[in-house]
């Protein structure tokens, strides 16, 4: 990403920490390819990737800012993190929907 | 759709590239180039920001990320050169049918630029502490 996901530098970078954060993910590991020119162009020869934020779950590359809101809003996300064990805050956003 | 729509003008010469190469590439039955350059503090002309919005059969069956994939590929060249930001979104003729819309960049957050004016201010913070 560009900046930190306390200060994102980038508004595609922003977007894809708050996707994460409404899921209520924010223990990750985040690198600032800013602070590291090395790092920006490796990773984009390692993902076959022209472009900065990149996300990875589980060490497979997933896809920039747009592939995460799309799925972020098609459910797909809450699924994959689902995979990994991380249970969606949204999900409990819902039930609370739910009983009311 | 927001930003300065390329229709009439054409736009600059890489947004006509992107164009061009987007449309021999994957023949889309729609196909909006939007330059997001000015919201990114450029100069006028600038041309480092763009979205896309492609509408193809050619991306029937495949994922997401395969379709964006495929965008790169045709614009290979400008992404390792000049364009230094591309939004995508990667549609079939029938999901374009059923849902057309395209959204608007994130607002920018000021990048390398924020961050050069950044370090500048801390160097020279560190100047005058030494005196």
């Amino acid at each position: 990403m560009k900046g930190s996901p306390a200060q994102p530098l980038c508004g595609f970078s922003n977007a894809v920490v708050q996707i994460l954060r409404l899921h209520g993910v924010e223990d990750y590991r985040a690198h600032d390819v800013l602070q590291d020119p090395d790092l920006r162009q490796g990773i984009k020869n390692y993902s076959n990737w022209p472009t900065i934020p990149q996300v990875y779950l589980n060490g497979e590359f997933v896809g920039g800012c747009d592939i995460l809101l799309q799925m972020h809003q098609n459910g797909d996300l809450v699924e994959e993190l689902k995979k990994l064990g991380i249970r969606s805050a949204l999900l409990d956003a819902e039930k609370d929907q739910e009983k009311k | 759709m927001r930003g300065p729509l390329l229709a009439g003008a054409m736009g600059g010469p890489l947004a006509r590239t992107i164009r061009a190469k987007l449309t021999a590439a994957l023949q889309p039955t729609h196909l909006e180039v939007r330059d997001d350059s000015p919201l990114h503090g450029g100069p006028p002309g600038a041309e480092t920001h763009f979205g896309v919005l492609v509408v193809s059969g050619r991306f029937a069956g495949l994922p997401p990320l395969q379709r964006h994939r495929l965008v790169h590929e045709a614009l290979r060249a400008e992404l390792a050169g000049p364009l230094h930001a591309l939004q995508v979104v990667a549609r079939t003729p029938e999901q374009w049918q059923s849902d057309p819309q395209n959204p608007p960049a994130p607002p920018c957050l000021g990048g390398s630029k924020r961050e050069k004016r950044r370090e500048a201010r801390e160097e020279e913070e560190e100047e005058v502490g030494k005196k």
